[in-house]
């Protein structure tokens, strides 16, 4: 990925050594977010009485409790059928579109973004709660929140790439709501 | 390199935090404590971990400046008190270095906000 020297790979941004809507950007990304849905379908199928056991190595009956309780059950469907919900579209929004479609469909990359940021902070806001609240932890649950901020680093630099893309659009004078739902027309650099 | 390398460790000092009241045995606000800037500052460095966002883990040094005050605000026990202030220490040295950068972006998140420069497109940072 580190290119320090030659040109940059195509459809490279302006001033940008890699390109971060190449597949070998974001195939990591959708995979992390397949593992996410998994996982977190797992936990939805205990919460939903589907299994009546949960896999729990190292908390005794740590996942049972934090997975059973009120924080879990708060919104009409429970937490962990909202995350697997959420690594969906992590990974759907993340897989539509080509390599240039951080600057060809800058509405679909900034969704993405908020796809996967929020759903890290949220991740987080849990891993404090199953202590603080519960005095345990969920080992799967842990598992999913690391995945879930695992996430965020990878999928920014795309975001980034189409922002800087939009001030361009702006700079030149043109229209940004035109060109965050139609993408921006520049010419990659040879 | 360097860069990446200071971040893992400062995961590490999260997860530590998450685990010191158990490990070290205390409860109440301490343990509340810990348990709380151990998964934000952990998850802050994870995140710093990878170049284009590097500049997140400026963060954990309120994270690290917190854990020392805290020891002194909170009522630790000792051993509790020497690891808040040990992690808040390491938290707040492993922020300081950005590292050096392999990658180039355009001028970063900086360029979104005031344009990019002739030098952000020609490759500078």
């Amino acid at each position: 990925m580190a290119l320090t020297s030659g040109a940059p790979p195509p459809g490279a941004p302006d001033g940008w050594t890699t390109n971060p809507s190449s597949w070998g950007q974001r195939l990591p990304i959708i995979g992390l977010a397949t593992a996410g849905f998994v996982i977190a379908g797992y936990l939805a199928l205990f919460q939903f009485d589907v299994l009546s056991t949960v896999w729990e190595p190292f908390f005794g009956r740590g996942s049972r409790r934090i997975l059973t309780s009120r924080i879990s059950h708060l919104l009409p469907i429970p937490d962990a059928a909202l995350g697997a919900l959420g690594y969906v579209a992590d990974a759907v929004t993340g897989a539509i579109g080509g390599t240039e479609r951080w600057k060809r469909r800058p509405w679909l990359v900034v969704l993405f973004g908020i796809a996967v940021g929020p759903l890290g902070a949220v991740s987080v806001l849990l891993v404090i709660f199953q202590p603080v609240l519960f005095s345990s932890f969920c080992t799967l649950c842990l598992v999913t929140a690391v995945i879930s901020v695992l996430m965020i680093g990878p999928a920014f630099d795309e975001v980034l790439a189409s922002l800087q893309a939009l001030r361009r659009v702006r700079d030149r004078g043109g229209s940004v709501w035109s060109a965050f739902w139609r993408g921006t027309e520049e010419a990659v650099p040879a | 390199m360097i860069g990446a390398v200071a971040q893992a460790v400062a995961v590490v000092v999260g997860v530590w935090l998450m685990f010191a009241p158990a490990v070290l045995g205390y409860g109440g606000a301490p343990a509340d404590n810990d348990r709380i800037v151990g998964p934000v500052a952990a998850s802050i460095a994870l995140i710093a971990i990878f170049e284009v966002v590097r500049g997140i883990r400026l963060v954990n040094l309120v994270s690290g400046a917190w854990l020392v005050a805290s020891a002194l605000l909170l009522g630790y026990p000792a051993a509790g008190a020497v690891s808040a202030v040990a992690s808040g220490a390491a938290l707040i040295a492993l922020s300081i270095p950005g590292g050096e950068r392999k990658n180039r972006y355009g001028g970063g998140w900086r360029a979104v906000f005031t344009g990019a420069t002739e030098a952000d497109r020609r490759g500078r940072r």
